[in-house]
């Protein structure tokens, strides 16, 4: 019984991030990388299967440059995860997903995974996309956007969240590969003993070029710009009436806070 | 009764008392369970230690404990005197050293021997009625059997009170019998002779002294199982307490720790999850408690409803070392993780502990058990720790200098000045929460008005690590201290502000044992000093009265209560002006940050910062002015949820200051 977690290191939300002179990523220097917060649900509920069955790898897996990478590789395996697999991707910006889903998945075949868990999105691109892919790539049944996971030995049964409220239980056949959304379990804190651990654990190294053997990308970035923040005003008009019923509408339809 | 007449029978069963009572001290030996650490007193404090704080009970005798104090006052004083006199008249009997020493019926000795005995006797039954009429709820509440102790609290004093009683009665009979000249100097018994026949007391004398001579050697027999053994092993307890270090947090030096390549994470303990690991000195701590309750009676924790009570911990160490471990282990079983984290380490505990029991630091230690093997800091606590791994702040937010380039302040930065004077120590909560940004504005304009050479780090500047080492999380800190030190060796200057208690004490007292010494003064001092020196001048508010609040920190934990208040004095025109809180200088209570609870709550109970909240209100004052970066916030919060904005301030005095500046 094990399973993959797919880690993203990220700037954090409150790290400076300057654009890189080619306008299609950022300038990395400075930047303040740490875990994608959503995957750290993702391990979290991983540790938790593994320690309710009693045994097997969690296995965490990340793709990115080395020093940034081995700093949320640390930070998994100090958390509890068993070993690590890193992509190495010395050239930074890779941003499709396709072709970050077909480097993870080449290196999770020999790793025989009975459930790979990611985060909803990442933090920085937010296509939400990896996760899924990975388990199709490797034949795996697929959930995502999972709020509450119900693990037994040949399937998992998972809540998933729907629109506006409402929520479905369903059942997958394993292998499977799901996609949890934020704040289903309460991320662990890393303790020391953990940190020591960590030192001693595997980390498997694969060159992204190995693993995407002239795979395509399917998407490129065309460019990158800071949104440019902007404040508009709208005064609602009219009497009382008026005014309340133009309210609730901006509020249901453009604040959606209704 | 005459030397020779004692009869040798008794001297055998004393003897056999003797015994029992010595080993029945083999209690003390569990103190051996705990782990090394040094003896860092010197012989003369030894010695003082013991004869202040332990024979002379010096912090026994505390205003705020008045009825408790008078009753321990009688009991202890009555009891030493009669032990006295029982060791002279055994010297009497043997005919040892007669020439120097009185006899009973010497007038003023049998006068004196009588009062002790008249003072134990009132004592004790002081003591029954504050165990039995009207007991403080902090009070053990199992009255016979204690908590591990033979007798418990009731039993005890019973059997001391039949051993007063028989005292008396044994003299009285005596009296009757020898009826010598000076009778009536031995008032008490003398008094009571008079009561019943004089052939009765004849009669009945052998089985009154036989009576009070077992009650006597069953009391020594057993003493070191019942409460009693305070009387014992504080004397220890107190000798070996280094004072000047009471507060302290010793380092792990986890960095030195995780370079052995010897290292096994799987088999090394990391903090303190069960009693032996605790040192013996902690133990020794732990069987000198009294159970007087102090502690826990100005707990903030307790006195919202929180389930601490320093009392219990101690009291569970105790029964855990002395009585073996129960089923769920000592932290994390009997003592719950609530309990650890309801401490906020405001230090009231031990400052009121009579005995000089150190209660924060096996606490920190439990703590450190709890997140170091654990990997259990409080939920919400977690978020920031990993803040301040982050980001070097627990808020989780960057650019350090952006409250000062928003006021159009030019900041003069270390990095590009390299020297100043004064290396003014902004803190994170300066930098990033919006109303103590305010405070960090005014130090900048009373620095500009007393034309003071300073600078601060900017984003060199990391969290102190104080919240993170009262988790318990010591690599944490002990990251943030290292870096911090590294920075600041960097530069030149002569000390350091701060305006933050909590940097204060990290900086000043902790960073030593990383090899970062400073001197570090506290703002409130700084500006003492600058209106001493005439630097700069105020325009005294005659109009309005404030009262102060003292952060543990700088009062209880740094001994400063009077540079706040000289200044805030000069601030008001006059000292009546500025109104005393009930609970002030050291019998502050806390604002409930402390100890990391800024960053998480305690669900149980009410909450600290409302009580202390009302309290300053409670005072008549339009204000409280306080000095600490949580403070701020928790009163700030606290006036908030009072709904108090209208009618009432709360101020750091570095603002007061700035705002009065002439």
């Amino acid at each position: 019984m094990n399973i993959g977690v797919l880690i993203k290191q990220v700037p954090s939300s409150e790290s400076p991030v300057p654009l890189h002179d080619s306008e299609t990523w950022i300038q990395e220097d400075g930047v303040n990388w740490e875990m994608n917060d959503s995957d750290s649900y993702a391990l979290e509920e991983a540790l938790l299967i593994k320690e309710k069955q009693g045994g097997g790898d969690v296995v965490v897996i990340t793709l990115g440059p080395e020093a940034r990478s081995l700093k949320t590789i640390r930070e998994a395996l100090a958390k509890g995860a068993d070993r690590a697999i890193h992509l190495v991707d010395d050239v930074p910006g890779l941003s499709d997903p396709y072709l970050i889903a077909s480097a993870i998945a080449h290196a999770c075949k020999e790793e025989s995974l009975d459930l790979v868990l990611s985060g909803l999105q990442s933090g920085d691109l937010a296509s939400g996309q990896v996760g899924i892919l990975v388990g199709e790539i490797l034949g795996m049944t697929t959930s995502s956007l999972v709020m509450e996971t119900d693990f037994s030995d040949n399937s998992i049964r998972v809540k998933r969240e729907l629109e506006g409220g409402w929520y479905q239980w369903v059942t997958l056949p394993l292998p499977a590969a799901i996609n949890v959304q934020s704040g289903l379990n309460h991320p662990r804190y890393a303790s020391l003993k953990g940190i020591m651990s960590a030192k001693r654990k595997e980390i498997k190294t694969i060159p992204v070029a190995d693993a995407l053997n002239n795979t395509e990308a399917l998407q490129s970035m065309s460019t990158l710009s800071v949104p440019i923040a902007e404040k508009r005003t709208e005064m609602i008009e009219g009497d009382t009436d008026q005014i309340v019923s133009k309210l609730i509408d901006v509020m249901k339809t453009k604040a959606k806070v209704l | 009764m005459d030397s020779h007449s004692v009869p040798l029978v008794f001297y055998a069963i004393a003897l056999i008392a003797i015994i029992i009572f010595v080993f029945n001290m083999k209690k003390f030996l569990v103190i051996r369970k705990g782990k090394e650490a040094p003896l860092d007193v010197k012989w003369w404090e030894l010695l003082t230690n013991a004869l202040t704080f332990g024979v002379a009970q010096k912090k026994v005798y505390r205003k705020r404990f008045s009825y408790a104090s008078i009753m321990h006052t009688f009991i202890a004083w009555g009891f030493l005197e009669l032990l006295f006199a029982t060791t002279v008249d055994f010297f009497q009997a043997r005919g040892w050293l007669t020439a120097y020493l009185p006899e009973l019926d010497t007038p003023w000795f049998a006068f004196v021997n009588d009062f002790g005995g008249v003072a134990l006797g009132i004592g004790l039954i002081m003591a029954l009625i504050r165990r039995h009429g009207d007991k403080p709820e902090a009070l053990p509440q199992d009255a016979w059997s204690g908590r591990g102790i033979l007798l418990g609290d009731t039993g005890i004093l019973v059997l001391l009170l039949l051993l007063v009683c028989g005292g008396f009665f044994a003299e009285s009979a005596r009296l009757a019998m020898e009826n010598p000249e000076s009778a009536m100097w031995s008032w008490a018994g003398f008094a009571l002779a008079k009561i019943l026949p004089e052939s009765l007391w004849i009669a009945a004398e052998p089985y009154l002294w036989w009576f009070h001579a077992i009650t006597a050697l069953i009391f020594i027999a057993w003493l070191p199982n019942t409460k009693i053994f305070h009387a014992i092993a504080v004397i220890a307890n107190v000798a070996v307490t280094n004072r000047a270090k009471r507060n302290q947090i010793p380092a792990m030096h986890v960095s030195q720790l995780m370079e052995d390549p010897d290292l096994d994470p799987d088999t090394i303990s990391l903090g303190v999850s069960s009693s032996s690991e605790l040192t013996w000195k902690q133990l020794l701590n732990s069987i000198s408690c009294t159970e007087c309750a102090r502690c826990t009676m100005v707990c903030p924790a307790y006195a919202t409803d929180k389930p601490l009570s320093p009392m219990k911990i101690i009291g569970d160490i105790r029964n855990d070392i002395v009585n073996g471990t129960k089923n769920g282990g000592l932290v994390g079983g009997t003592i719950t993780e609530t309990e650890l984290w309801s401490c906020t380490t405001c230090g009231a505990c031990m400052e009121e502990c009579p005995v000089l029991i150190n209660h924060v630091p096996m606490i920190t230690d439990f703590r450190r058990f709890l997140v170091l093997s654990e990997g259990k800091p409080p939920t919400q606590a977690s978020q920031h720790l990993e803040n301040i791994m982050n980001t070097g702040n627990p808020w989780g937010m960057s650019n350090r200098t952006k409250w000062a380039t928003d006021a159009d302040i030019e900041l003069p930065l270390m990095a590009t000045k390299k020297e100043a004077d004064v290396l003014y120590w902004v803190g994170c909560a300066g930098a990033f929460d919006s109303r103590n940004q305010q405070v960090a504005r005014s130090m900048v304009k009373i620095f500009e008005a007393a034309s003071v050479d300073y600078a601060v780090l900017g984003d060199e500047e990391m969290c102190t690590g104080d919240s993170a080492r009262r988790l318990g999380e010591e690599y944490l800190f002990e990251t943030m201290a290292l870096q911090n030190i590294e920075t600041l060796n960097k530069y030149k200057f002569k000390k350091i502000v701060t305006a933050c208690p909590h940097c204060l004490h990290t900086l000043k007292n902790e960073y030593g044992d990383f090899d970062g010494n400073y001197e570090v003064v506290h703002h409130t001092q700084f500006i003492q000093d600058l209106i001493a020196n005439n630097k700069i001048n105020m325009n005294p508010n005659e109009s309005k009265q404030l009262t102060y609040h003292d952060p543990c920190y700088l009062g209880r934990y740094n001994g400063e209560y009077d540079a706040p208040r000289e200044v805030l004095q000069s601030l008001l025109g006059s000292s009546e002006n500025m109104i005393e809180m009930k609970n002030h200088k050291s019998e502050s209570f806390c604002c409930g940050a402390g100890g990391g609870n800024m960053w998480h709550e305690v669900e149980d109970g009410s909450r600290i910062n409302l009580k202390r909240f009302d309290e300053a209100v409670e005072t008549g004052a339009q204000g409280v002015v306080t000095s600490c970066s949580f403070c701020t916030i928790m009163m700030d919060d606290a006036m908030k949820v009072r709904g108090k904005e209208e009618d009432f301030s709360v101020q750091d005095l570095a603002e007061l200051v700035a705002d009065n500046l002439s």
